[in-house]
Order: C-alpha cells, then structure tokens, then sequence
C-alpha cells in the first residue's frame, strides 16, 4: 500500500489533469460553465430558505446555541450539512462510474489506476468548496461571523475525504465487474442520508436509543455533526464521533487499496 | 504487476525490454454477464480460455528498432501491450527499462468530449508530462499533426486521419525512451506517413528504442535493426530484419506453394520426361537469396537443375504472372536471346534482370527445361515459384503491373487574337 500511495503521489501531475477533466466535461456545453458550481448552491438554500421558513414554517433550530445567542434559521441549519453530505454522495456517486468511464484511457496507457477514484473524489472536492464559499456568505449574512472553531474545517473536510476515498476504491473496481453497482449506489446514498442527521439533529433522536445508536455507528454522522458544530455553532467538533470517523476511513482506505489491487489488472480486459 | 521481484539476468544498460516465458489468455465469455441479475441466474460462468501468447521470450536491446510482424490474430497487438503495462501476462514476466510512449490501436486515450487542445495536455499529462512541459511543446505537437484549425473542436469530431496524426504527434513528442507503436504509419496521407517516418528514423537516430508492429515488410526492411515473427503466440524467429522477413515470406509462400499444389490458386503443373530435372528456382540479389524484390532493383533468377544425360542443345524457358490476375507479364527463352545452352551434370542457369520492371505485387515464375530439336520438355514447372515485389519509394508512385520511365508536359494552346 506504502508503494501505491508512493505512485499516486508521483502522478500528482497526472491527477490534477483528470480533476480537471473531470469539471470541464460535466460543464461542457453548458453556458455559465464552471459558474454552475456556484449558481447550484445559491438557487438550492434560496429554495431551501422560501420553503422552510415561508411555506412549511420551521422554526429556528435551538440545540446547541451559538456563543451570541443567535438563532440558526432551519434552511440554513440543512443546508450546511446537506453542503458536506454532498460532497460526501457526489465523490462516491462520481467515483462508481470512474474507471469504466476512462475506458478509453485504460486500455491504451499504463498509470497508476487508483488515481481515478482518487480524482473523482477530488473533482468532488473541488464541487465541495464552492458550495461551502455560497454556505459561507450565507451564514455571515443570515446568522452571524463564524467563530475561531471554523478552523476545524480542514480537519473535517479530510476526514470525509479518507472515508470517500476509501469507498470510492471498492466501488469503481466492482462496477467494473458489476454495472448494478451504479444503481445500488444511488439508492443506498438515499437510505444512507435519511440515516445521517442532516435534516434533523442528534438531539431528535435522543429520545429513541436504539436509533441514536444507529445512527451514531453511521461513519459520516461524525463529521456532519463536527462541521455543524464549527461552522455554525460555533462549538468544537464532536471529537469522540469525529474520531470514530476518521477510524473508519483509515480502515476503508486499506481494504480499498486490498480490492482495488486485486481487481485492478483485469481492468483493461473488461472496461 | 509486471516484472516484481524477479532476478534481472540480463546486461540492465544494454536491455530495454525484456519478456520471458510470456503467457497471456482471453476469456472468450458466450455471453459475459454485467448485471446481477445474469451473475445470480447464470449456473456458472461459461467462457472459453484462449491463449494469445505462448511462452514468448524476447529482449529488446537499448537503441534498437524492433520490428514484429505476424497475420492477424497472431498476438502482436497483445504483445505490445504487455509491454506498455497495460496487460498483465498471466505467466512470465515483463521488465521494462525506460519511460514508454505507446500508441495502441491508433490512439493515445482522447477524451471524446475534450477538445484536441485539451487532450494534448491531458494525454501528456498521462505520459508523465508536466503542464509546463506541455506548453513549451505544444506548438510542435500542432505542427507536427499539421491540424492547427481543429485544436478547438472537440476530437469526437476529428476524422481518424486527424486523431491518428494527433495521437502520433503527442506520442513521439513526450521525449520518451522507448516508443511503442501499433500499426499506426498505416493511416494518413502520405506526405503525414513521411514525417512519421522521418521522425522515427530521428528517435532512432537520438539512440532511443522503438518497438513496432507492422504489416508492411518494407518497414521492417527499411527501418528496423531486428525485428521478430510472431505466429500464434509463438516467436518463430527473431534477429536481422531480412532472414525474419525471409522467414514469414517463406510460410506465406508455403502456404501459397500449397495452395497451388492442392490447385486453390491455380493448377500448378509439372511435367516432362525428367532426362533433366529443375532442382530449385532461386532468386538473388547482390549474391544473396531473397524471396522478395524491389522495382529497379537488380534481380537474377537461376535454375538450378540436374541432367541425367548430357543434352547438347537444350532451351531455359521463364515466364512470369500476376499472382491475382495471372496476367503474363513477360517471358523469354534462351533461344529467344540466341543463348546456346548444354546440359551436363548439376548446373545452374541465371537470368539476370538489371533493373526489375515489375510493380509491387505477387508474382508466379514458371521455368521449363526442353529439347531444343523435337521441344519436348524435360521439366516444366508452370507457375510453380513465387516473387513478391515491393514498391520502391525512390520512384515516383506509378500504377499498373509495370514501370514505365515516362515524363508529362502540358502546353496551352496560344488563341490568336
């Protein structure tokens, strides 16, 4: 694994060109481009804040409260997790179809082959932080300045990263084997989503312990939690879960890198 | 992962490839099932294991041109890509010392949707480029592929023409050590084929090494300094580019030898009363055997025979044929050219041509010894040995079955005014 990481590195060069593909084919032909990134999250919490405090008429979210006291509107309380959650499904999604979708690169060039999950990951990344720019102005305008804890964002954003990274090696070479996996996939992210509180808080679930469990044991609770926290409560992450997650990345990286290696001569056969 | 662990046993500094004992199977599946559904219901996966390669060592020295030839389905395309890391041998092992360049199937891996522009940076990229290195080389990748007004379109809408001279221009740009090449000089126009050719025989010149695939015998005669037969899976033989092309010439030529015997091609007759025999028909250049010619070239045909009485006046006969049309071409007896000949023992009989007229194509030679009073035949082999005639760059491309040295001149009429 030591000398996978070590190819991967070298072709450093090599990835950075297959991020970029990756966003200019997804805006190709399309007329604002790369400014989708941008446009996507604004129209998104514009919709997201009519619906909920006009329409459905959510109250303001009260569980943890901020250090000056003001309140975080429901719309915006979702749309920051849904913001890392996002870029959490767009990796994975992304990543599924990564290696057969390079067929055409597979079968006429040697390189190191776990480049492609990792670019999708990044690609997903890239997406990541133009939605988190829009978040960003959004709670500066509706809630108020973030706190000295934002600076945990970094640690958060890296440990979803390892966690997609790890998923996204399992899942591009067995799609090679498998097309299925694609349609699995979509549904499985619905299933896993309604299981991470992004539309509700942990404080919801508290009342029904088997489920607080359950979801506690979801590997990407963690890290919403955390960047809830940091980002706009102005609290500290939730170390014990973070941790939690970041555990179980390091372990989906290693079997990734195990099943990816194993598969991976076969690519250029099947693709 | 090709080549782990394994003890290197050749000379590193003077070996770029290495292939040993490589196998390498496909798993023809009837019908290869992608979905869950067809994995769950299929009993077992039904699929016939082929093999491409079988056993195939060969060492490609440091500066060489590496020719492979072979028929279709022979394993050169698999071979190559064993080379380029891009197939795992299922036995054996490739060791390969320097950075590869390949061009496989025609391509380099463009993205469809990207532009010629992008996938230069991206496919250099791939190579082990960096973008900077890219930029500088850039305007020589455009003008080597010479389709400057298509850079901005996206390649799905490139001519094969124009995606193949991309692909080489990327390919032969990227300063690689060892250039892989797949049957690609076979598409393009020709002045494009020139400048690829101009540009191996550069890289060959800079010492780099160069593995190609090629239906083209001239190419390996021209440009290779070794070169490899491959027959199904197998290497047949492997070393000077002109015994390995004596070689598949001669299996080619066999199978022709047997079509004409079993009568596919033409009935291939032989008759006479076998007082004298023709022993052999070869063909030679400068001294040597050849199995194939070149228009303007010097060609001597000798008959090798046995007499077994002494004939005084006997007559050589040759003709030759068009192999796809069995057009006559051109015959002469020694009679014809007031050549008295005498028969004696073992003997020979040559024909010397000074300058081979006869365009690139397959050719049968027929070759008759008779009686020059009562024109018995002694041996007639009709249509009995093959010529294979190349073209010859050095003249100007002329069609037909022969060279006719012309010169066009066109004048316009003056109008009175």
């Amino acid at each position: 694994m030591r000398s996978e990481l070590g190819d991967l590195f070298r072709s450093r060069e090599l990835l950075w060109s297959l991020v970029v593909r990756d966003l200019k084919v997804r805006h190709r032909g399309t007329f604002l481009g790369m400014l989708w990134s941008l446009a996507t999250p604004l129209l998104i919490v514009g919709l997201y804040y009519v619906v909920f405090k006009f329409i459905l008429g959510a109250l303001p979210v009260t569980d943890l409260p901020r250090p000056d006291g003001q309140a975080v509107p429901f719309a915006i309380y979702f749309f920051c997790g849904l913001t890392l959650w996002n870029f959490f499904s767009g990796s994975l999604s992304g990543a599924t179809g990564s290696v057969v979708g390079s067929s055409y690169l597979l079968r006429k060039v040697y390189f190191p082959r776990a480049i492609l999950p990792l670019s999708a990951v990044l690609s997903g990344l890239v997406t990541f932080l133009f939605e988190l720019a829009v978040l960003l102005v959004t709670v500066m305008l509706f809630v108020g300045l973030p706190t000295v804890t934002f600076l945990w964002v970094p640690v958060i954003v890296l440990v979803v990263g390892v966690q997609a990274f790890g998923f996204a090696l399992v899942l591009s070479a067995a799609t090679v084997f498998l097309r299925d996996v694609a349609h699995f996939i979509s549904v499985l992210l619905q299933l896993w989503f309604w299981s991470t509180p992004v539309v509700y808080s942990l404080l919801f679930v508290a009342p029904r312990p088997a489920m607080l469990r359950m979801v506690k044991l979801n590997p990407m609770t963690g890290a919403v939690v955390s960047f809830r926290n940091v980002v706009l409560l102005g609290h500290n992450p939730s170390f014990g879960l973070l941790g939690y997650s970041l555990a179980f990345g390091l372990v989906m990286v290693t079997v990734g890198f195990v099943v990816f290696h194993r598969c991976q001569k076969l690519f250029p056969e099947i693709v | 992962m090709t080549g782990v662990a394994a003890v290197p046993h050749f000379d590193a500094a003077e070996i770029a490839i290495v292939c040993d004992g490589v196998w390498k199977s496909y798993r023809n599946y009837h019908q290869r099932s992608h979905t869950l559904k067809e994995k769950v219901l299929a009993k077992r996966t039904r699929y016939e294991e082929f093999w491409v390669l079988k056993g195939v060592d060969l060492e490609v020295p440091v500066g060489s041109t590496f020719g492979i030839i072979g028929a279709n389905g022979s394993g050169k395309s698999t071979l190559l890509k064993t080379m380029a890391r891009i197939l795992t041998p299922n036995r054996g092992f490739v060791d390969v010392r320097g950075r590869i360049s390949s061009l496989l199937e025609l391509g380099i891996g463009f993205h469809p949707e990207l532009t010629g522009t992008e996938n230069v940076y991206l496919s250099c990229s791939v190579l082990g480029f960096s973008k900077r290195d890219t930029q500088a080389r850039y305007e020589e990748i455009v003008d080597f592929a010479g389709i400057e007004q298509f850079m901005h379109m996206p390649v799905k809408n490139y001519s094969t023409g124009m995606y193949a001279r991309l692909a080489f221009a990327v390919a032969v740009t990227v300063d690689p050590e060892i250039l892989i090449v797949d049957e690609v000089l076979s598409v393009g126009d020709e002045s494009f084929q020139l400048r690829c050719y101009e540009r191996i025989a550069k890289f060959r010149a800079e010492g780099r090494t160069i593995v190609l695939v090629t239906h083209s015998l001239e190419v390996i005669r021209t440009l290779c300094s070794q070169a490899l037969w491959l027959h199904d899976g197998v290497a047949q033989v492997s070393g000077e580019p002109l015994d390995v092309v004596a070689a598949y010439l001669g299996e080619v030529h066999g199978h022709l030898d047997e079509q004409l015997q079993t009568g596919e091609v033409v009935q291939h007759q032989r008759f006479g009363s076998g007082e004298v025999v023709v022993d052999d028909v070869v063909l030679l250049q400068n001294g040597e055997v050849t199995k194939t010619a070149r228009t303007g070239e010097p060609l001597t045909l000798r008959v090798e025979y046995t007499a077994h009485r002494v004939v005084d006046e006997a007559i050589c006969s040759i003709a030759v044929y068009r192999a796809d049309t069995l057009a006559y071409v051109f015959g002469q007896t020694t009679r014809q050219a007031k050549v008295p000949l005498r028969l004696a023992g073992q003997g020979a009989i040559e024909f010397s041509i000074g300058a081979l007229p006869f365009l690139g194509g397959q050719y049968l030679v027929s070759v008759a010894l008779l009686d020059d009073g009562t024109l018995q035949p002694f041996d007639w082999h009709e249509r009995g040995y093959s010529l294979m005639v190349f073209d010859n760059p050095a003249f100007t491309a002329q069609a037909g079955i022969v060279r006719v040295d012309g010169a066009w001149r066109a004048s316009t009429a003056t109008v009175p005014a």
